[in-house]
């Protein structure tokens, strides 16, 4: 058993002459909370689904809990999954319908696990409602409650927030916060905001490619750079420079001081010297903060 | 795979069929569309008893208006109605003697209406089955089963469904269409009436579920339940045209074989009293079942969901 839970090697899909995922690889560790990030039209959807073997990979290959997706049989009771389309079929009660499921996924206790579910979504009072009754937000809660049956070792979730209003949304990444070093989670979203504060590492996608995977410290550079906001004084730029550890140092703007430094190093160690340094300086300080937000870090990477 | 590993596997799998089974005929019994449907063949059905009914008895009653006139005693009437009834039953039969004898006690008006219900009820399976997986493959609903259920158990639990509910519906028609047979002809005795309908139900049962997994073979291959049912009754025309005109064709005609390749062909033995001779029609249409579900099955399998 490795420790990776997904892994995927140079995988690509086409549609046709249209190419939505080109070469990718990347691996997502267990226990991870794991971001899938990107534009629309990025592939996120389309490698989503082949995590999940709802589509096959046109080259390359996916492991998935240590066996390939596709096969059939193998992920069950492994794999819970939110796919960002799919409608829940018409005609059942909601209650009914997730128990069946259960049953489906030989969960000992179908109905019990189903009652849970839909308790952890704020759904109860959807039980006896027939699918087609439900609103959107209703639909994406109920499908999310799916996913969560059995609490499987692998959760996928296709914009689990997407369409949801803020109460509810909040009450959904609580769940996922719940799952964290328990469950594998993988969470394709556009919230890059939401996907910062969840996401242990993640990767980006853009054009069908990958731009860049890594922990969310790496891709917001949290380990690397911090901004501080001067209010009064003059930065002397050489003179920070030169100083230990220090590799680069820039306004980024008038009031904005961007300084980056070699891994390696504690941040607070560098942060507090340059601070004292600026202090010293007659430099008016308003705030310190580290790296970049995620989005700040996609825009300029997209 | 080991040889407990693939039982194991194996038992998994049916265990989902008849999850899925038993979950879809639930859901498929309590719909409206059911009961249409339900209610669309039994009034069809009646419809064409009626009409058969009151044909034969016009049909009776204008001979024997002609004998009378023709100075004829009673026992003629009734020789000319048994050569009558005699020269419909050969022509239904194909003079086969051995079926004439065995469907001697079933009133014709029984054996015509089952005839041309036999004939629609292809249509009435396409109908009833036309999006059982394109209607979840196309709004993706099918994700949501695929992640706790093999592709083959989806499918085989989709089709028992279809057949299920269609052995039911059988029943009930036959049932209705046999109880009207004893009321209206009193010679027809209960144990004649239990044996035939139990024949009757069987026959169109065999015959049926070769339809059925076409209906799921068509159902297999498109996204939008639409196209399925369109492209089902394409197939079921090119069927029936297959049949005619391999039949047309003769013994020596180039295009005779034709008729092998249409399931319809088979249909003339199913109420066959030789085991041999039903034996063989009923091995035909399972053919053509295992053929349909296997395709739909390689198609499924193959297919992005």
């Amino acid at each position: 058993m490795s420790d990776v839970a997904i892994e995927l090697f140079g995988v690509s899909k086409r549609f046709g002459p249209k190419v939505a995922v080109n070469g990718v690889s990347f691996s997502v560790p267990k226990g991870a909370v794991y971001g899938l990030i990107g534009p629309n039209g990025a592939g996120k959807t389309t490698t989503f689904s082949m995590m999940c073997g709802y589509l096959y990979p046109s080259e390359g290959s996916l492991k998935v809990m240590d066996v390939d997706p596709t096969t059939p049989g193998a992920l069950k009771g492994r794999l819970g999954a939110l796919p960002q389309d799919a409608v829940l079929p018409p005609g059942w009660e909601v209650g009914a319908l997730l128990t069946y499921w259960a049953r489906l996924s030989a969960l000992a206790e179908p109905e019990r696990e189903a009652r849970e579910a839909l308790d952890k979504v704020g759904l109860m009072e959807a039980w006896n409602v027939q699918t087609q009754a439900l609103s959107h937000g209703m639909a994406k809660r109920a499908a999310m409650a799916q996913a969560l049956m059995g609490s499987p070792p692998l959760v996928l979730l296709d914009e689990p927030t997407a369409g949801l209003d803020p109460r509810i949304a909040a009450q959904v990444r609580q769940v996922i916060r719940d799952m964290k070093g328990r469950q594998t989670v993988v969470v394709s979203s556009h919230n890059l905001q939401e996907l910062e504060e969840l996401c242990d590492a993640a990767a980006i996608l853009d054009k069908g490619t990958l731009a860049q995977a890594g922990s969310m410290n790496e891709l917001t550079g949290q380990g690397a750079e911090f901004r501080v906001q001067i209010a009064r004084g003059s930065v002397i730029i050489p003179e920070l420079t030169v100083m230990p550890h220090i590799t680069d140092a820039r306004m980024e703007s008038d009031t904005v001081l961007r300084v980056r430094f070699s891994g390696g190093v504690a941040p607070e160690e560098v942060i507090s010297q340059v601070v004292r340094h600026l202090l010293q300086h007659d430099v008016l300080i308003l705030g310190v903060s580290r790296g970049q937000r995620l989005e700040d870090r996609v825009l300029q990477m997209l | 795979m080991c040889k407990s590993a693939r039982f194991a596997h194996t038992l998994d799998g049916l265990k989902e069929t008849v999850v899925i089974w038993s979950a879809e005929l639930r859901r498929a019994v309590r719909s409206g569309r059911t009961v249409v449907l339900l209610g669309l063949y039994s009034m069809f059905s009646a419809l064409v008893l009626l009409v058969v009914g009151w044909l034969a008895g016009e049909v009776r009653s204008a001979v024997a208006k002609q004998l009378e006139g023709a100075g004829a005693d009673a026992s003629a009437s009734v020789q000319l109605n048994e050569e009558m009834r005699k020269g419909v039953l050969g022509f239904l039969t194909s003079n086969d003697s051995a079926m004439i004898e065995a469907l001697a006690q079933v009133p014709l008006e029984v054996l015509i209406v089952f005839k041309i219900t036999l004939f629609f009820l292809p249509a009435y399976i396409a109908l009833m089955g036309f999006d059982q997986i394109s209607g979840e493959v196309g709004p993706r609903s099918m994700r949501y089963l695929t992640v706790r259920a093999r592709r083959s158990s989806v499918l085989l639990g989709k089709f028992l469904t279809q057949a299920t509910l269609l052995l039911g519906l059988v029943l009930i028609i036959d049932l209705a269409i046999f109880i009207y047979a004893r009321v209206a002809n009193p010679d027809f005795s209960f144990p004649a009436v239990a044996i035939n309908l139990l024949k009757f139900w069987l026959a169109a049962i065999v015959f049926s579920l070769a339809y059925v997994a076409l209906t799921t073979l068509c159902s297999s291959l498109f996204r939008s339940p639409a196209v399925s049912l369109v492209f089902n009754f394409i197939l079921l025309f090119v069927f029936w045209l297959m049949d005619t005109i391999g039949r047309a064709s003769g013994d020596t005609g180039n295009l005779r074989f034709l008729r092998y390749l249409s399931p319809s062909y088979y249909a003339s033995d199913l109420l066959h009293p030789g085991l041999a001779q039903f034996g063989a029609s009923g091995a035909a249409y399972a053919v053509f079942a295992f053929v349909f579900l296997m395709a739909a099955y390689g198609i499924l399998r193959a297919r992005d969901l």
